[in-house]
């Protein structure tokens, strides 16, 4: 009884069952058919036709025709309720049936004369109906059905021009008058519109007058029509803006987005566009004010500091609403701002530290992260005021962590370990409070989480102390580890790291314990591990563990038994190298280098060479893991706050991320170039690539006719400089011929060797020219150079549909100026990851230093960027992080050059009156290098 | 019940009141038939766009419910007047008087449409249209020129007419409502 009931009173019960579709085909032609039509029959036949279409059935094209002319057929009958379902069905069967043009002039005259009932219904089948030789036809009806006074017409009209410039945008552009006409005008609702419906007979009183949603749709319109003119588009958003010309929230909103993606285009016009924003940062809709301070705080980089305090007022605001969405949009922006600059949102504090109870997750989880970063950044401002706030937080999330479930705890964990990386001094409380948390009940995930997280701190916390205490930390949690995979990975870290702490004999211990109590894949690691310390530590430490070793002679399992058989030897011999390395191959060069080995039968004659691949040291190795876990933390924003403009820029921001990405595409990328060059004979005695430059520079704007990027080559040993030129030809109507680049350096110590040109470009081909140079070596001093560059080129024009020239014209000759380019400092260098950048930088001698102002940036912030990517080193210590407020500020920076000494920068720099200044302290390994760091210009 | 129906359906064949009659205007593209159309139901002259697909009215005519049906004459539109046949108890089939250099393409089409096994039952009325402009050639020339006497077994009749002035239409509807009556009663 029970379970029947149930079934009947379910609301999916009664759909069920679809009606079978044959049947449904039969009857309708034999209702749609009959003279006189019955009304009543019909709809529901349409009805449920229409419920076969919505579920996805789909009939033959047959079937579909001749299921359209006889549906065709009721337009005889006037029921305006048939007539609207009628045009509903047509709409869906107008991508099935060929023949849909046979109702054209049947809409047509509906939507001059017809019901308002099922005008805006006729005007949406139209547009589905309409191609591209008939449209002009309905252009006067289009014109005034936009103009419409009534809301609902004038928006199916104008969403129906929006479905139509696919195919027809020049029609549509005459739309342009009477859709702004439409978007500044008041259209109500007609007051009977409701009381056409039973269900609304009495109430019209309480009904909206108008929802002005046809300002939304007229506005998409209108910049579908005007994306490519800007100055037409910016005319549009400050008519729009003034006052209170646009109504509907929506349609505020998509013109917010619309600014947004000017500005990203053209950040200059921030100074015109900001007083719009902010104008929106208060209005009545929650919605608005979330869209406003999204886009301002995706342009933070923007917008000063004063300007910031309106965004962090309106999200604090928000932060107290009821609705959960919102609190949830607005602590989602805080928490971006946070990442970067923490120390602006300390006001919201108190608001945040309600929200880590709220009731839902997502936003206590946020309240959460955000607080410990301000919290750090509190720490690094105020010292022991924000020392004691570190404390009450983390009291806080300890009496917190028991009732909050697996997946929360892992954010969080996360979170403290990127605050213990960001603020290294504060890692004392924060580890303690991760290995509490490992202490306690928890699944592999969560152990996992903790277990990286502690890892990651050993790796770059910069205090041997700090490493000591986890080291103790992890071992006292193997003692009592229910899980292999995790004892694994920490013996194999004890291995690694234990001979180089100050008493191994405590780790030994610890590992042989497992060797004892544990199954076999436990066992295994752990003999590894002790064999590392021999290897590293010798002396009786050797001894005591060969002894040990030999007794795992007799293991039960075999793996054990071979482990120690072969560690044995290697201690015995002396073969520290075979237990303990320093480097490690690049793993994604490595796989690249197998692919392209074995797609090749070819080269199976010959051995593979694994010299090709680069080997990283730890140190490198360190870089890269570093990079990629800085990267991880911004990426998360960049990519949500790219999410507007995305299909114009995908490319861009592509460009940007791999960028960031980290050293080791940079490593994939460069093996790339050096393949392309040795298939060049011209360079096969160049010798090994010492670097490429990644990213591409422009030369030209990139709208030009013809698109000029360069990548530098450096082979060091050979003392050649190679500049790949990839040229693309944008003309559509010629071709160029011929194309060389002549590039003239500043310097007398390059000698210009040959020009490999570019013989053919036909449209939108591109191809690359290759200048070679010898250059100076890095004992000659002066090693940095400007080339000014001009692409000389014979131009024909296309003549035909193929792109062919006429064979007699001889073109003409012309050339073109572009840019120049520099060769910098920053081009001998890469990135490296140090943890204690202090020691690094006291060892290096050769020091040089100058003072310097940076052009062309007025805040430290951007001063720091510029320096960092233009001598291309890694900021070290957290030095890139700089305070709002700050009005001075101290950058280190490390890195290695081409020769392959280590090279250290420590940049003081100083805001005065709106310039930054540096004072620029470089130190190097190789001879005169620093002294070219600091004759450059930044 | 049953018998209830029956007396409804004697009825309405004795007096011709519930009966929809369904008649369809051809012919070649700019012939007028639109303007017959709206001529005949609003009794007077619309300013009309080439029809891209079909117009339909319902008119009362001497008791009589008609379904007029004006499908375009465009040649793209042609080939889909087959999908209309069905039920038709009448073709009106107007014909611009003044085109003589494609009378041979209405006759070609007319001759094709009637072969049509949907159409064998269908009176047929041709309106020698634009009467009212110099040049037109007279309704015998036109019956001449379509082949019309060549017509068998088919109740057939040509009025010469002018929709814009309004002459002839009347007549030629007169006629068919006769023939009408006379087949379904």
């Amino acid at each position: 009884m029970s379970t029947s009931t149930y079934k009947k009173q379910d609301a999916y019960a009664s759909s069920g069952n679809l009606p079978d579709k044959m049947a449904i085909f039969q009857e309708c032609l034999q209702q749609f058919n009959a003279s006189p039509v019955n009304a009543k029959k019909c709809r529901q036949l349409l009805a449920k036709l229409l419920r076969l279409i919505y579920h996805g059935e789909q009939f033959p094209s047959q079937e579909s025709t001749t299921l359209f002319f006889s549906i065709s057929k009721l337009f005889q009958h006037k029921d305006s309720s048939l007539r609207q379902l009628v045009y509903l069905t047509i709409k869906e069967l107008s991508s099935t049936s060929d023949d849909i043009l046979m109702v054209t002039s049947s809409i047509m005259r509906d939507i001059q004369g017809g019901d308002i009932i099922y005008k805006p219904n006729a005007i949406r089948t139209l547009s589905k109906v309409l191609d591209s030789t008939t449209v002009n036809a309905a252009e006067r009806l289009f014109k005034n059905a936009i103009v419409d006074k009534n809301p609902v017409i004038s928006s199916a009209a104008l969403i129906s021009s929006y479905n139509l410039l696919p195919n027809s945008k020049e029609v549509v552009k005459r739309f342009t008058n009477e859709t702004l006409e439409s978007i500044q005008s008041h259209k109500v609702f007609p007051s009977n519109q409701f009381q056409l419906h039973e269900f609304y007979g009495n109430s019209t009183s309480k009904l909206p007058t108008t929802s002005y949603m046809y300002q939304y749709h007229a506005l998409g319109l209108l910049y579908h029509l005007r994306n490519h003119d800007k100055m037409a588009l910016m005319k549009l958003i400050t008519s729009l803006s003034e006052g209170s010309a646009l109504k509907n929230s929506l349609s505020i909103i998509q013109l917010i987005k619309y600014i947004h993606k000017i500005l990203i285009e053209d950040e200059a016009l921030i100074g015109h566009l900001y007083p719009i924003l902010a104008a929106f940062l208060k209005h009545k809709s929650d919605m608005v004010e979330l869209e406003a301070c999204k886009t301002l705080v995706s342009l933070q980089h923007l917008i000063k500091d004063d300007q910031f305090m309106a965004i962090i007022n309106t999200l604090q605001k928000l932060l107290g609403v009821p609705r959960t969405a919102t609190r949830f949009a607005a602590i989602r922006l805080i928490n971006k701002i946070s990442v970067k600059h923490p120390e602006k949102i300390l006001v919201v504090n108190s608001e945040l530290e309600g929200l880590i109870n709220d009731e839902n997750r997502s936003i206590s989880t946020l309240a959460i992260t955000t607080l410990l970063k301000t919290m750090g950044a509190g720490t690094i401002d105020t010292g022991s005021v924000g020392g004691e706030s570190v404390d009450r937080l983390i009291s806080k999330m300890t009496s917190l962590m028991g009732e909050i479930t697996e997946d929360f705890k892992i954010v969080i964990i996360e979170a403290i370990e990127n605050l213990a990386l960001k603020f290294p001094a504060k890692h004392k409380k924060l580890v303690s409070f991760l290995t509490d948390l490992l202490r306690d009940d928890g699944t592999l995930p969560l152990k996992t989480s903790i277990v990286n997280a502690l890892f990651d701190l050993i790796k770059f916390l910069p205090d041997a102390g700090a490493k000591q205490l986890i080291l103790m930390n992890l071992c006292e949690f193997i003692e009592d580890c229910e899980f292999a995979e995790l004892s694994v990975r920490i013996l194999h870290l004890l291995g690694d790291e234990g001979p180089h702490t100050t008493n191994p004999s405590y780790y030994i211990r610890h590992i042989y314990n497992r060797l004892v109590l544990e199954n076999s894949i436990v066992r295994s690691s752990a003999i590894i591990a002790l064999a590392k310390f021999a290897a590293v530590c010798g002396g009786h430490v050797s001894k005591n563990i060969q002894i040990l070793l030999s007794r795992c002679l007799n293991d039960a399992d075999d793996e054990v038994r071979d482990r120690a058989a072969l560690s044995l030897k290697f201690i015995k011999a002396n073969h520290k190298n075979f237990v303990v390395s320093d480097s490690k191959y690049d793993l994604a060069s490595l796989e690249s280098k197998l692919t392209h080995y074995l797609n090749d039968e070819s080269n199976f004659d010959t051995k593979f060479d694994i010299s090709e691949v680069p080997l990283l040291t730890s140190e490198e190795l360190k870089s890269i893991e570093y990079n990629r876990k800085i990267n991880k933390l911004d990426s998360g924003v960049t990519e949500s706050s790219d999410a507007v403009g995305n299909e114009d820029r995908g490319k861009e921001s592509g460009d940007k991320l791999s960028a960031g990405d980290s050293l080791s595409n940079d490593l994939l990328k460069q093996q790339e170039y050096s393949q392309e060059l040795s298939a060049i004979p011209e360079f096969a005695d160049y010798g090994t690539l010492s670097k490429s430059t990644i990213t591409p520079v422009y030369l030209t704007e990139r709208e030009n006719e013809f698109v000029v990027t360069v990548i530098k080559h450096f082979f060091i040993d050979s003392q050649k400089l190679v500049l790949q030129y990839n040229i693309t030809n944008t003309l559509p109507r010629s071709v160029l011929q011929d194309i060389s680049v002549i590039a003239q350096p500043d310097n007398e110590l390059y000698e210009e060797d040959f020009i490999i040109p570019i013989s053919e470009l036909k449209p939108d081909q591109s191809g690359d020219v290759y200048v070679s140079f010898s250059t100076p070596s890095i004992t000659d001093g002066d090693i940095l150079v400007a080339f000014g560059n001009t692409v000389a080129y014979t131009n024909k024009d296309v003549i035909d549909e193929e792109g062919n020239v006429d064979q007699r014209d001889d073109g003409w000759s012309d050339e073109y100026q572009i840019d120049d380019l520099e060769v910098s400092a920053g081009d001998f260098e890469t990135p490296l990851y140090n943890s204690n950048f202090t020691a690094v930088y006291d060892q290096l001698d050769n020091t040089d230093s100058s003072v310097v102002t940076i052009s062309g940036v007025d805040t430290l912030d951007n001063a720091i960027t510029r320096l960092k990517t233009s001598l291309n080193l890694m900021p070290l210590d957290g030095s890139d992080f700089v305070p709002s407020d700050a009005t001075s500020h101290v950058l280190k920076l490390l890195g290695k050059d081409v020769w392959g000494g280590k090279v250290a920068v420590m940049a003081r720099l100083a805001l005065t009156g709106g310039k930054v200044v540096a004072k620029i302290e470089a130190k190097s390994e190789t001879e005169t290098f620093s002294s070219i760091i600091t004759s450059g210009a930044y | 019940m049953g018998q209830a129906f029956s007396f409804a359906g004697i009825f309405s064949k004795l007096w011709g009141v519930q009966k929809e009659i369904r008649i369809l205007i051809l012919g070649l593209d700019g012939a007028g038939k639109t303007t017959v159309l709206y001529r005949l139901q609003l009794g007077e002259v619309v300013t009309t766009k080439p029809t891209i697909g079909f117009n339909v009215e319902t008119l009362k005519y001497k008791n009589l419910t008609l379904n007029i049906w004006d499908l375009g004459g465009q040649t793209s539109i042609r080939p889909y007047w087959r999908c209309y046949y069905s039920n038709t108890a009448a073709i009106i089939f107007v014909v611009d008087s003044t085109d003589k250099d494609r009378i041979d393409i209405a006759c070609k089409e007319l001759h094709t449409m009637l072969k049509e096994e949907e159409l064998q039952d269908s009176a047929l009325l041709v309106f020698a249209n634009k009467q009212d402009q110099a040049g037109a050639m007279t309704a015998a020339e036109v019956s001449q020129a379509l082949n019309l006497t060549d017509l068998k077994d088919r109740s057939w009749s040509i009025v010469a007419s002018s929709a814009i002035k309004g002459e002839g239409l009347t007549e030629g509807l007169d006629w068919l409502m006769d023939v009408i009556k006379d087949e379904q009663l």
